[in-house]
């Protein structure tokens, strides 16, 4: 397996802080690696660093396979980075900007023209070329600085909040330009906040959390993950309190345990496996409702707004069956139905949210 | 590679000069700032008093008071507002602030029979130190004069003169009016009569000619000039471009620092000389001020000022992250170099703990150099020790603000 970056317990201090702690993370070649993490997590830091841009205080890393600390310039030489904030001159046109940092990489004048003409008829910005960059709105500057970044033909690009601001269309344009750079077999390197962009584009994740990497997978991969956690956790927490009734009930009166058994039964009961089910109907009535939480099968049903509920049943394979059937037999009209699994936002709240983590090495593989 | 590097000089120059001519206020303010300093501190500073309001007191008439009233008259220094006779009023409009003195010739002004003494009196608005401290001496020095003449006439009218006494007159004269008695009788007598009514003769010679404040002032001016336009044009070069970004994008590229302070330097400096012969011209057509020495020579040292400033304005934009931090840091520095270094005063009158500071600061040899060229007309060989002292200084800034240059974004 080809990686495009891997770091070597990367380290950056500021004074006592550490912002990144020995980071240990590999990221595959020509893939989309979505980067998160919340504010002041050391995504920035670690991007910095891996850009040339700042020196980590301990460790290294290779970029493109060149080490950054021994070959910043040939790493500078791979990388295209399009920043949280744009930075192309306000005064210089379009054009200006794009043959600047095309003189800046060492490409040759003709190579640089035709690239540049190119690339912004690519991302339709040619039509405004002699504009200078100040008087675009966000959505073009940010093409702009699209163009200005793959001057060189970059194996790697580095995005960093790169549709934060713009307009839903012009977000959708850079995304499908991102799966456009990927197909040619760029390896691209994305940080956002805004998961459902993560998730639709990414290949793979990480998380950093207070300078650790506290997850590292597939965005299919990390839900599925939280979902085991979730049902374990359940199970552990069922166990222990069956444990405590339990040892409560060699003590206690008839009377008393038959109310501990009930307690055991509510705590089983919720304890249970279970998952989540969004069922839209359009005939909803209190009879139907009463028909199906009368179900064995149905936990709690929760009703919403329109003839939504959401069921609350036993995690087992005939159970969606037994749903579906249940409404039909009872003359239900079914509009609309969902599992409900844990979103990448889910999964995000929850790593961030753990204050410990140990950094594993389990890059991308 | 030299190739690759010089395009992107090339570039940094280009950029910089297409910045200021897209970006008109910028450009406006490069020229104008030059010529707003150099106008206001020469104007402002530079120049001798004249035309302070006065009234004059007269209590008597008669030749003496009427040749008095023409003397003052014809001093430019004073602008007589209006001839009155009684001197409570003259101090009442001192004290209304109408005007900044009243001249008070006594009642007894004109009578040349009298041997008491004539007492004139002057009111002055002390309160405006300016004015007074300028007043003050003019006055003496004219009634001095005008005493000195009283006593010749009364010699005269003695019976007693001689060519001497007249050409002592004639002398004064020219050094300030010419009216103020015209009264030669000569009848020589073989006595000296200048040694009775002036015992003591002053003579200045003036080595580099009649230099005034502002000639003084206009090199140190200059220097202060290109000192401010550097530091701050260095703010909004990196400093500047740091905070918005801009740099960074330079720094993504395979450029290494020394290209890119370079590229700086060149299109700073370039911008600098050009202001600095805008400054040059704008001293000659305001203030009509003669370079003494060689006019390629004062250019070039202002280059060499411009270019340990700019090397002062990298050392400090090494480590900050915005044009704030930047002003923050330099104006604690800017403003006491600015008046211990000699602009407005001689080093050698200050206080002698700011003497030894002053000699810390470029800016002290900037100005020496300047001044030694500008107003004594020296060579090169008069100031190669300022030179050395600011190439050691520019040297020094360099090689602090490369090594400590951070590419931190």
């Amino acid at each position: 397996m080809k990686y495009c970056v891997e770091t070597f317990d990367l380290t950056k201090n500021y004074g006592d802080f550490a912002a990144v702690d020995t980071l240990k993370m590999k990221i595959k070649n020509k893939s989309i690696f979505g980067f998160l993490g919340p504010n002041g997590a050391g995504k920035t830091t670690t991007i910095k660093m891996l850009t040339c841009l700042a020196l980590p205080t301990s460790g290294t890393a290779t970029v493109a396979g060149q080490d950054i600390l021994k070959n910043p310039n040939e790493v500078r030489q791979k990388i295209g980075m399009i920043p949280q904030m744009v930075s192309l001159y306000g005064d210089l046109t379009v054009k200006e900007n794009v043959h600047l940092c095309g003189d800046f990489y060492g490409v040759h004048e003709d190579l640089r023209d035709s690239r540049a003409d190119e690339l912004m008829e690519m991302v339709d910005i040619k039509y405004a070329e002699n504009k200078p960059v100040s008087q675009l709105s966000g959505g073009m500057k940010q093409k702009a600085s699209v163009v200005a970044s793959l001057i060189h033909q970059p194996e790697i690009l580095f995005l960093d909040e790169p549709t934060i601001g713009l307009d839903p269309t012009t977000k959708r344009i850079l995304w499908d330009m991102v799966e456009e750079l990927n197909s040619e077999g760029r390896s691209i390197i994305l940080c956002s906040h805004d998961m459902y962009e993560v998730e639709l584009l990414c290949d793979d994740v990480g998380i950093i959390n207070r300078g650790l990497l506290a997850a590292f997978n597939t965005p299919q991969g990390l839900k599925d993950t939280m979902i085991t956690e979730r049902k374990n956790e359940k199970i552990s927490r069922s166990s222990n309190i069956t444990k405590i009734v339990e040892e409560m009930q060699k003590e206690a009166s008839p009377e008393e345990n038959a109310s501990l058994n009930s307690v055991k039964d509510y705590v089983e009961k919720k304890n249970r496996d279970s998952m989540e089910l969004s069922v839209m109907i359009s005939n909803l009535d209190d009879n139907l409702l009463t028909q199906l939480e009368n179900l064995p099968i149905t936990y709690k049903i929760t009703k919403q707004h329109s003839g939504r509920i959401v069921i609350d049943m036993e995690d087992s394979e005939e159970s969606v069956t037994k749903i579906i059937s249940g409404i039909i037999e009872n003359n239900g009209n079914i509009t609309s139905i969902s599992t409900k699994d844990p979103s990448l936002e889910d999964v995000f709240v929850r790593v961030t949210a753990k204050k410990e983590e140990v950094s594993d090495d389990n890059g991308g593989n | 590679m030299i190739m690759v590097e010089t395009k992107k000089i090339k570039w940094m120059f280009k950029k910089d000069l297409m910045v200021l001519w897209r970006h008109k206020p910028r450009l406006i303010s490069l020229i104008l700032f030059p010529i707003i300093m150099i106008t206001l501190f020469g104007y402002g500073m530079g120049g001798t008093l004249t035309n302070i309001p006065v009234v004059v007191v007269s209590q008597s008439s008669g030749p003496v008071t009427d040749a008095t009233l023409n003397a003052i008259k014809g001093t430019n220094i004073y602008d007589v507002v209006n001839i009155i006779n009684d001197p409570n009023k003259g101090k009442q409009m001192v004290m209304n602030g109408q005007v900044k003195a009243a001249i008070i010739l006594p009642p007894n002004y004109d009578d040349m029979q009298s041997q008491s003494p004539k007492n004139v009196i002057i009111d002055a608005d002390s309160s405006d130190q300016m004015a007074s401290s300028a007043l003050v001496p003019t006055s003496q020095a004219l009634f001095s004069q005008i005493s000195n003449q009283i006593g010749i006439q009364k010699l005269q009218a003695m019976g007693l003169s001689s060519s001497a006494a007249q050409s002592s007159q004639v002398q004064v004269q020219s050094e300030t009016q010419s009216q103020v008695l015209s009264s030669p009788t000569p009848a020589a007598s073989g006595i000296n009569f200048q040694s009775i009514v002036n015992s003591i003769n002053f003579q200045i010679n003036k080595l580099y000619g009649n230099i005034s404040y502002i000639d003084f002032l206009v090199p140190g001016v200059l220097a202060m000039v290109v000192l401010f336009s550097c530091m701050f044009g260095m703010g909004e070069s990196i400093a500047g471009e740091r905070e918005r970004g801009e740099l960074a994008r330079l720094f993504m590229t395979p450029t290494s620092i020394t290209t890119i302070v370079g590229g700086k330097i060149i299109s700073k400096l370039t911008i600098e000389t050009g202001r600095a012969v805008i400054l040059i011209v704008v001293a000659i057509a305001l203030f009509g001020i003669v370079i003494a020495g060689s006019m390629l020579l004062t250019l070039l040292l202002l280059v060499l000022v411009a270019l340990c400033f700019v090397g002062f304005g990298i050392m400090i934009s090494a480590r900050v992250s915005t044009q704030e931090d930047y002003m923050q840091m330099v104006q604690p520095i800017t403003l006491p170099m600015m008046f211990m270094s000699g602009v407005f005063y001689p080093v050698e009158t200050m206080p002698w703990i700011f003497q030894k500071i002053a000699y810390l600061l470029p800016l002290t040899y900037a100005n020496d150099a300047l001044r030694a060229v500008m107003l004594k007309g020296a060579g090169i060989g008069a100031i190669w020790l300022d030179v050395v002292v600011l190439l050691g200084f520019t040297a020094l800034f360099f090689a602090l603000g490369v090594r400590s240059f951070n590419r931190d974004v």
